[in-house]
């Protein structure tokens, strides 16, 4: 997907603290670009579920949001990154009901569902970068 | 009514034999368990039969979210007291239900008057947001599939 991407704000995840100011920023964006609230709620979701997930499973990692404008419309971008132990069944993490901590088994699977364009790129024991994609309706 | 204020930002109050629980926006994984504690200590103590968790001020409602209401009613119906939910934002219940949050057993409820005759009357089966209701409308957008299957959280009761 090519666009012309506008101020991308990167916020840097290593605490419960940092994921509930990152999904904020991320409403906040959303609703600004002209979003339906009900869009940017999954937009905040989203980034809140990966952001839960760097948090519990990587320590530390960070999250890129980013809104774009192209020809056929806008769209925001939500990059997730981390170095932390990497996905080792990423099918599986995508079905659903799977986890291996107090997480829910739902945020990545779920956050795949909100949004219209969703890849994950892992390497265990390197790392994981997750990228989805809103576009406004 | 007697306020009861556990932090700056949530208010627990008593009223009647119901709990009326304000729950704040932009809450941490940590906040929110420990608002559940704060729940439950307060429906023991004050024998509280209903539990009302108004989520107006909510407009972030993600998995865990999910799971905190969901636990809560568990957790509530084990000491004998029932859970309603009000004040749900239609963003927040379109994200909640697109995202696959199932929610057995939970009241449903428009505001704190609805909740309150709600206990009055001891009714226990209208407004339950599970699939015994089918002909209920959030009912039905409530009873997805993908149900959490945490094991820090007691699991739903499929019906």
């Amino acid at each position: 997907m090519t666009g012309q991407a506008q101020n991308p704000k990167r916020f840097s995840i290593s605490s419960v603290v940092d994921v509930v100011q990152a999904r904020r920023s991320g409403l906040e964006l959303a609703l600004k670009m002209g979003f339906h609230p009900a869009e940017a709620n999954k937009v905040a979701v989203v980034i809140s579920e990966l952001g839960r997930n760097i948090e519990l499973y990587a320590g530390q990692g960070s999250i890129t949001v980013t809104p774009h404008t192209e020809v056929k419309g806008q769209y925001i971008e939500i990059i997730a990154e981390d170095q932390g132990p990497g996905i080792l069944d990423v099918a599986r993490v995508l079905k659903g009901g799977y986890t291996t901590s107090s997480g829910m088994g739902l945020g990545i699977s779920g956050s795949q569902r909100l949004m219209d364009e969703f890849e994950i790129h892992s390497v265990v024991g390197q790392g994981t970068r997750i990228r989805a994609v809103k576009r406004m309706q | 009514m007697e306020n009861l204020d556990i932090t700056e930002t949530s208010t627990i109050q008593k009223l009647e034999n119901l709990l009326l629980v304000a729950v704040p926006r932009d809450l941490t994984d940590r906040d929110v368990l420990k608002l559940r504690r704060q729940v439950l200590e307060e429906t023991r103590r004050y024998h509280s039969q209903w539990v009302l968790l108004d989520f107006s001020r909510v407009d972030i409602c993600d998995s865990f979210f999910g799971r905190f209401i969901q636990s809560t009613a568990r957790m509530a119906g084990l000491m004998g007291a029932n859970v309603a939910v009000a004040g749900l934002q239609d963003a927040v219940i379109e994200t909640m239900v697109e995202l696959g949050m199932t929610l057995p057993n939970i009241h449903a409820v428009l505001d704190l008057d609805d909740a309150l005759a709600l206990s009055r009357e001891g009714e226990t089966d209208d407004g339950l947001l599970a699939m015994e209701s089918p002909g209920h409308a959030i009912t039905d957008s409530l009873s997805l599939d993908s149900p959490f299957d945490d094991s820090t959280f007691i699991p739903p009761t499929e019906v």
